[in-house]
């Protein structure tokens, strides 16, 4: 009798020890996200309390320029970093796996990985300096040359494409360890049989590395989608979010909206949107590998 | 016979192409952080590309912690990383225990409730927590600047690696007559090493590094960050490129020398938080 009643109450043991990070979990995620989706649906400024508005906020997100131009930037800063962050990084792995998997592979790899440890403050404080103002190194270099100095980060265009290279330069350490690893696991039979088949070291990059790595392709493609939507430390130290708004990402609105103006419904609204849309894309990696899984 | 000697030969001349490009690369990656410390410790009105023994200058970083509070924020950053490797550790090996050794009723559709919250941003919560915090008297503190980086994927981490423990070791010293605590303790928490190191790394960088929140939170300029001083010291003075790559060297150094002392670990670490989505 005895027992059995201890063996009940055992069943249950293990959830003391869950206790402290259930505690904290609940804190600060399932309490919070369920105030945003709450505050979402009302109009708060910080001083009052929340008044209910229906979907107000969502409609008015649809006809807000200054979110639908930070739904822009944020678009645009993806699709030129994502890209280009993937391709080169796989390129690099590549050619370290296939040739220096020495000593010197191992500087280049370590020496890419400085940037990835380093705080998005630091970089962007450095490549403000390198890129903007008047007397920027782009401008000493140019001038250099007799040509008039240029600010990159003066221009709203070149300013986004600006952040969007930095990010890459960033970012290349990261994905290239796990390009890295991954070409560690291909079977080197594969290589051997399309070296007989008389191909050089391109078509075997294309035939067989690229194919092989399938599946870390996909994950990297979704981790720096993921990684772009919630950019904001990079932007506020690079261009503050300027010229004209025009480096403005959808984080940066979202703080602008709640910390500038304390408008903290209409900021909750957007903070879903942005949870939305990193949603839909973990659903896809979801689905695609669980296929990936399944052939 | 001469083919194969001049595809060789050829060989070798792309391979010493590719390792010059690669160690452009390299430089590339590098040389930026150079010019930041070569900036800060010389007078200079621009970025510096030389070294001139001659306009060496250290005075930078004196205003740095005689002004600007440089000194007080590294005391803040270091308690804050300190508290939050320590309770992350804790905190994630025990719940991970429970999921992987000690289920109980219920406890495989919580796990997936914490893989859930993996996947929702931190700038989702960021006003909630605000407001919790500011209800809760809590804006500058320690705490707050730590309890956001306690989440999920600690205990997503390690309770991966705690499957691969055998249960047969377990139920051995359970035999023994040893309690769940001194099995935890004394058995699995030794095993789970490795991975207790990654995330110790994986803490330690994401909250020395953290800026969004201490920049909302933190109000009280003693209370502030090392990460919320460089930005503040870069938003006041634009033009004072000494200062604020000093700034920017002392929030760079303190990481650098914990990825040269712990490289393998570092990447180790970091790249774990990849395989979570």
């Amino acid at each position: 009798m005895t027992t059995r009643r201890a063996r009940g109450a055992g069943r249950y043991a293990g959830m003391l020890y869950v206790l402290p990070s259930l505690a904290i979990l609940t804190l600060v995620m399932l309490i919070p996200i369920a105030m945003t989706v709450y505050f979402s649906f009302t109009s708060y400024s910080i001083m009052g309390s929340p008044q209910f508005s229906g979907t107000a906020n969502y409609q008015r997100l649809l006809s807000d320029a200054a979110f639908l131009g930070a739904l822009r930037n944020t678009a645009i800063y993806t699709l030129i970093s994502v890209p280009l962050q993937t391709v080169v990084s796989l390129l690099i792995a590549a050619a370290l796996a296939a040739r220096f998997r020495n000593r010197l592979g191992g500087f280049v790899r370590s020496a890419l990985f400085i940037p990835v440890m380093s705080s998005m403050i630091v970089i962007g404080s450095v490549w403000r300096f390198i890129l903007g103002s008047q007397d920027s190194l782009v401008s000493q270099v140019v001038s250099f040359f007799g040509l008039d100095p240029v600010n990159i980060l003066g221009n709203p265009g070149s300013a986004l494409v600006a952040v969007s290279l930095v990010t890459v330069w960033k970012n290349i350490g990261y994905f290239l360890v796990i390009y890295y690893a991954g070409i560690m696991e291909i079977p080197h039979d594969l290589y051997e049989a399309s070296s007989l088949d008389g191909a050089g070291p391109w078509r075997q990059l294309w035939h067989v590395t690229v194919p092989s790595l399938r599946p870390i392709t996909f994950l990297v493609v979704i981790l720096g989608t993921i990684w772009s939507f919630q950019v904001f430390d990079l932007v506020y130290t690079m261009t503050g979010g300027g010229p004209g708004g025009g480096t403005v990402t959808l984080v940066m609105a979202i703080y602008d909206a709640g910390f500038k103006n304390y408008q903290m419904g209409y900021a909750s609204a957007m903070a879903v949107a942005l949870f939305a849309i990193v949603l839909v894309i973990s659903i896809i990696q979801r689905r695609v590998f669980a296929k990936e899984d399944n052939s | 016979m001469t083919r194969t000697g001049s595809r060789r030969a050829r060989g070798r001349a792309s391979s010493i192409v590719v390792a010059v490009l690669l160690l452009a690369v390299a430089g590339l990656a590098i040389l930026p952080f150079v010019f930041m410390v070569l900036t800060a410790i010389q007078k200079s009105s621009r970025i510096a590309l030389a070294f001139d023994p001659a306009k060496l200058d250290f005075s930078s970083f004196g205003k740095l912690f005689t002004v600007y509070g440089f000194g007080s924020a590294l005391v803040t950053s270091s308690i804050v990383v300190i508290l939050a490797c320590i309770v992350n550790n804790i905190v994630c090996s025990m719940a991970a225990f429970a999921f992987a050794k000690k289920p109980f009723p219920g406890s495989d559709k919580l796990f997936w409730i914490y893989v859930a919250t993996m996947m929702v941003p931190g700038q989702v919560t960021l006003i909630p927590m605000f407001l919790i915090m500011r209800e809760m008297n809590l804006l500058n503190s320690y705490l707050s600047l730590f309890l956001p980086v306690i989440n999920a994927f600690g205990v997503f981490l390690i309770r991966q690696f705690m499957d691969g423990i055998p249960d047969e070791i377990l139920e051995a010293a359970r035999i023994d007559g040893a309690s769940d605590l001194r099995i935890f303790v004394s058995i699995v928490v030794p095993l789970i090493r490795p991975v207790l190191v990654a995330l110790t790394v994986f803490t330690f960088l994401t909250t020395w590094n953290d800026f969004l929140w201490p920049l909302v939170s933190i109000t009280d300029t003693s209370m502030q960050t090392i990460t919320l001083a460089a930005a503040r010291l870069q938003g006041q003075f634009v033009t004072d490129y000494g200062l604020v790559m000093a700034g920017a060297t002392v929030a760079f150094i303190v990481p650098l020398v914990m990825y040269i002392v712990l490289q393998r670990q570092f990447v180790q670490g970091i790249t774990s938080s990849g395989i979570k989505g």
